[in-house]
């Protein structure tokens, strides 16, 4: 496939970057020809965005050489590296949303015509470079009224606009409908054919197989292989990203479920009023909840938290009828929740690891009076720092001095502290390290062989498949399916995930 | 890192005391002539520290949640005017009615009602007409609503009152002790009076006195009265006496309650207003700050509200020393009383923030509102707390402050207290971006910015000068503060690096 002697036009040579306690990236090498689509792949923490942020100048690397076209560079900003013609469109978009779709495209560097903004030139432009991504809006339009889909395909028009010759894209189809990821590679394809190298970042295998030429795997911060386009597998590059046995990954022992812990009958949703969910997690047993993201798994976990009121819909916890107006609520009745923003809504990252720990349990601590019972909290913080393994000198760090490992650690010891009968967690391993991955994985296993119900939203196929006694899986709001542990397969989570129009996904993995 | 703060804001503190004791001693070593330690500079800065303080405890709570509350000077005026109306006294003759028409023609007075109280042969003063002037009168007769009097009337008129006066039987004068030129006067008839009803003194020629009742003796035929105050030698056995009864319009615990409660509850309603609509709080208590100052002075009139009738009473509770120090000399030192509240309100401020679960959560949503919640903390009615104590604790502030300055002006009174209690909560360490802040650290900030007060006053800085100066000075606090936190934040790096 690849002509080996093609210009390449970038290469990156033994990079290395650390965080404080992280090591991210550690001799990592690759590189990009032209008319190329490399897929860069592997698991969360492994290091891919990272890299990509070195790339795009965002950060600077500790070491290790950057070669565009066969020159060194160094971007020291973001606009050193458009300048340059390279371009990273985030995870997150990075449009202001209150603008005008010609208006974000010419952020920057607007056309001036004495002195003022000439928005005919804008628009007469951006016309031109919507055309080239295949999307049909005006200019005119205001970001926020486009779908995730056409905002990304704006970030794609604005790197066109500045010639960009090598395009990063950083999971762009995570917040995508199969359809918009579909018109999407359309559009990487015009690309390519016109001369644009891309890298591709994504965990979906199934495209990174659809789109690539070559693919890089990274694990752990290092360089894990690479893949020519006739080896691309899912086999080979799931042995690649996760580099040992899955089956010995996740940890599961049997267990005995228990009797109903919860139940959730007939319960709606505000982002989905129309659907109505109905399932049931029994003490000792773990259910994953598998889906797209978008499909209404967080929105249900904060339903059943009290975070966000249910509109219909009956909640019983071990028999009993619940109303849970807010979050104490769910906590009384014995439910807790691990998140998914753990920065935001986990921790709170300028105070010490023993007050967030204590955090919950305040209420129910506290000696007559309200007075805070200081002896309790600490000594659930050294029970909790020591059954979880928190690496830290001493429970009066802050938390946002943590790794991300770490830091989730704390919040499970927030929720442990208070002996919860049935445990949320969302997305519990996300943007944490393999060796805390799987001291998570253990603690699940062995909370459920305690009698703790578990119930995990996660968008990590391999982690749904090896955690999960059942899966419950969504789509677009309702439960599609629900498949016990040996029915679990990557295809078939997939296809209730994608509902029952035919993606792309399901076309290439069938 | 809180802790680091505290002795900054206390370091400068002491720097400044030093530097001020000897900037305004003469010669600079010899500070026994420090005009800055005079006990009445010290009482001064002591009772200032602690009604400004109050506010700043209180915006502290705010300031926590990461929220402002810009209303506390207008609270604090409307505050101030509020217990004024609530404590207003009035002076009413113990016998008196409105009258509906003077007739010149019969030289008849009538009045809305059947008259009691008064009998022929009683003398009256009729006084407030329009057109026909203020004139003693004799009771002739007596005719349902109706009364003719001996003297002619000299014009019609519609409108006035009459209030029943009474013979001055005999005059005395008197010296006691501690009080000076009392006098002593004997009035024909029993009276109801007490301590502190007054009693007018009138002549047809000679003129009208009003003053105080300190002492009253009631006999069959006549009632004694000892005056505060000598009426003057022209006071004779032929002048008339109006006895008048004090009406105060609310016991004095009740309307310091009324006035805590008003607090309260603005506090609460700009709880709701943040917390449920979801309003910021800056718009919010802006809001606040303009409709409270506009109410006062809609209350008042814009004229001066006071406290006159108490300033030996409850005025003294904001002005009144307790006095802990008498020297050869006889020069007392003492501790200012608004100081007491601010110890006990800062103490219990301080064990709230500190050592309770709302404390902590306080501290909690002001760092990470999200995560508090996520935790299961009420954040709503945490934040809504804070609001409800920061605008009694103005209320207090007001009150106290009210009281020392025994008259207030509702246009002025309370201008800018709202800048000087934040900027004294971040001088001692509050965040605005919030969730930080120590009780202890914001009653020395207090102090900091009154003692530049002082500066300017005692070194004859002119006085025009001293915003530019308090907000320098703030203005590097700030600064020093957040060059000390990256150096802190750079240090813990790299000892985590190596």
């Amino acid at each position: 496939m690849t002509d080996s002697s093609a210009v390449r036009r970038l290469e990156v040579r033994n990079i290395c970057k650390s965080f404080p306690g992280v090591r991210a990236l550690n001799n990592v090498s690759l590189h990009l020809n032209q008319n190329e689509v490399l897929s860069v792949v592997g698991e969360n923490g492994a290091g891919k965005s990272t890299l990509m942020k070195i790339l795009a100048g965002v950060q600077k690397q500790d070491s290790g050489d950057i070669l565009l076209e066969g020159q060194p560079v160094g971007f020291r900003t973001v606009r050193d590296a458009l300048d340059n013609g390279v371009a990273l469109i985030h995870q997150e978009l990075n449009l202001a949303d209150n603008l005008e779709v010609g208006a974000n495209i010419f952020l920057g560097r607007e056309p001036l015509r004495r002195g003022l903004i000439d928005d005919d030139s804008i628009n007469e432009q951006s016309a031109e470079f919507l055309r080239r991504v295949g999307l049909e809006v005006s200019p005119r339009t205001l970001v926020r009224e486009l779908t995730i889909g056409q905002q990304q395909l704006v970030e794609i028009a604005k790197a066109v606009s500045i010639d960009a010759r090598v395009l990063i894209m950083d999971e762009p189809t995570s917040s995508l409908s199969a359809g918009e990821s579909e018109r999407l590679f359309e559009v990487i394809h015009d690309l390519r054919r016109s001369g644009v190298s891309m890298m591709y970042i994504s965990h979906r295998l199934a495209e990174v197989q659809h789109l690539s030429d070559r693919v890089t795997v990274l694990r752990d911060g290092e360089n894990a292989g690479h893949l020519q386009r006739d080896e691309v597998n899912h086999d080979s590059l799931v042995r690649l990203m996760v580099g040992r046995d899955v089956s010995r990954f996740y940890s599961r022992q049997p267990h005995e479920a228990g009797e109903v812990a919860v139940q959730v009958k007939d319960l709606a949703t505000s982002t989905w009023p129309a659907h109505r969910l109905n399932f049931e997690v029994r003490a000792g047993e773990i259910v994953g909840v598998a889906g797209l993201v978008g499909a209404g798994r967080t929105e249900m976990l904060r339903t059943l938290f009290g975070v966000d009121r249910p509109l219909a819909g009956e909640i019983s916890v071990g028999g009993q009828t619940v109303t849970l107006k807010s979050p104490e609520d769910a906590i009384n009745a014995g439910i807790a929740l691990v998140p998914e923003d753990r920065k935001q809504q986990g921790l709170i990252l300028e105070m010490a690891i023993r007050h967030n720990i204590g955090l919950a349990g305040l209420r129910r601590n506290a000696l007559s009076g309200g007075f805070l019972n200081f002896a309790q909290e600490r000594r659930d913080t050294t029970e909790m720092v020591e059954r979880l393994r928190v690496k830290t000198p001493d429970s009066e760090q802050l938390a946002g001095n943590l790794s991300g490992g770490n830091q989730q650690k704390v919040v499970l010891g927030k929720w442990l502290a208070l002996r919860p009968k049935v445990l949320l967690l969302d997305e519990p391993t996300r943007g944490i390290d393999v060796g805390a991955k799987q001291e998570i994985y253990q603690l699940m296993d062995e909370l459920a062989g305690l009698g703790m119900a578990i119930l995990f939203v996660s968008s990590e196929m391999e982690e749904v498949i090896g955690m999960s006694d059942r899966a419950i899986v969504m789509h677009e709001g309702r439960i599609t399916g629900q498949l016990q542990r040996d029915e679990l397969t990557e295809e078939g989570v997939m296809q209730l995930a994608t509902g029952t129009a035919k993606s792309h996904e399901e076309r290439k993995t069938g | 890192m809180m802790k680091a703060k505290i002795l900054g804001i206390f370091g400068l503190f002491v720097v400044l005391c030093v530097f001020m004791t000897l900037m305004t001693s003469d010669p600079w070593y010899n500070i026994s002539t420090s005009k800055f330690l005079l006990a009445g500079n010290i009482q001064n800065l002591l009772s200032r520290t602690a009604m400004y303080g109050i506010l700043s405890v209180g915006v502290a709570f705010v300031i926590i949640t990461s929220g402002i509350d810009l209303s506390i000077g207008s609270l604090v005026c409307m505050s101030g005017v509020l217990l004024a109306m609530f404590l207003h006294v009035e002076y009413q003759p113990a016998v008196s009615s409105t009258v509906t028409q003077v007739s010149a023609d019969s030289n008849q007075l009538t009045l809305p009602n059947a008259v009691t109280g008064i009998t022929v042969g009683d003398r009256i003063r009729y006084s407030g007409g329009r057109r026909a002037p203020t004139q003693l009168l004799t009771v002739r007769s007596i005719d349902g609503p109706t009364i003719t009097v001996e003297e002619d009337l000299s014009r019609d008129d519609t409108q006035g009152t009459i209030a029943l006066a009474a013979t001055v039987k005999a005059v005395e004068r008197f010296e006691e002790e501690g009080s000076e030129h009392g006098a002593k006067i004997v009035v024909a008839g029993r009276h109801d009076l007490q301590i502190r009803d007054q009693l007018t003194l009138v002549h047809p020629t000679s003129g009208i006195k009003t003053e105080q009742i300190t002492r009253v003796e009631v006999s069959m035929e006549s009632t004694t009265v000892y005056l505060r105050n000598d009426p003057g030698e022209r006071l004779t056995a032929d002048w008339l006496a109006i006895p008048l009864k004090r009406h105060q319009r609310m016991p004095i615990p009740l309307a310091l309650s009324f006035v805590l409660l008003i607090a309260g509850a603005l506090g609460l309603v700009h709880g709701l207003l943040v917390t449920r609509v979801r309003l910021q709080p800056f718009v919010v208590t802006l809001c606040g700050l303009l409709i409270y100052r506009g109410l006062s002075r809609w209350l008042t009139d814009d004229n001066a509200a006071g406290f006159g009738e108490y300033s030996d009473t409850l005025c003294q509770v904001g002005s009144g020393l307790l006095i802990v120090y008498t020297n050869a000399a006889g020069e007392t030192f003492g501790i200012p009383y608004p100081f007491f509240f601010l110890a006990a309100i800062g103490t219990v401020a301080a064990i709230f923030l500190n050592r309770t679960i709302w404390g902590r959560y306080l501290l909690a949503l002001g760092r990470n509102e999200e995560a508090a919640r996520f935790s299961g903390v009420n954040t709503g009615n945490v934040t809504l707390l804070a609001y409800v104590v920061c605008a009694v604790l103005a209320a207090v502030g007001g009150m106290l402050s009210a009281l020392n300055s025994v008259t207030i002006s509702p246009s002025s009174y309370g201008n800018f207290f709202e800048l000087y209690a934040i900027a004294a909560a971040v001088l001692g360490g509050c965040s605005l971006r919030g969730g930080e802040g120590s009780i202890v650290g914001v009653i020395i900030g207090t102090a900091v910015m009154q003692i530049l007060n002082n500066l300017i006053m005692l070194l004859k800085i002119s006085g025009t000068l001293e915003y530019a100066i308090i907000g320098s000075v703030i203005l590097a606090g700030v600064i020093a503060d957040e060059i000390v936190k990256r150096i802190a934040a750079e240090r813990r790096l790299r000892q985590r690096l190596q």
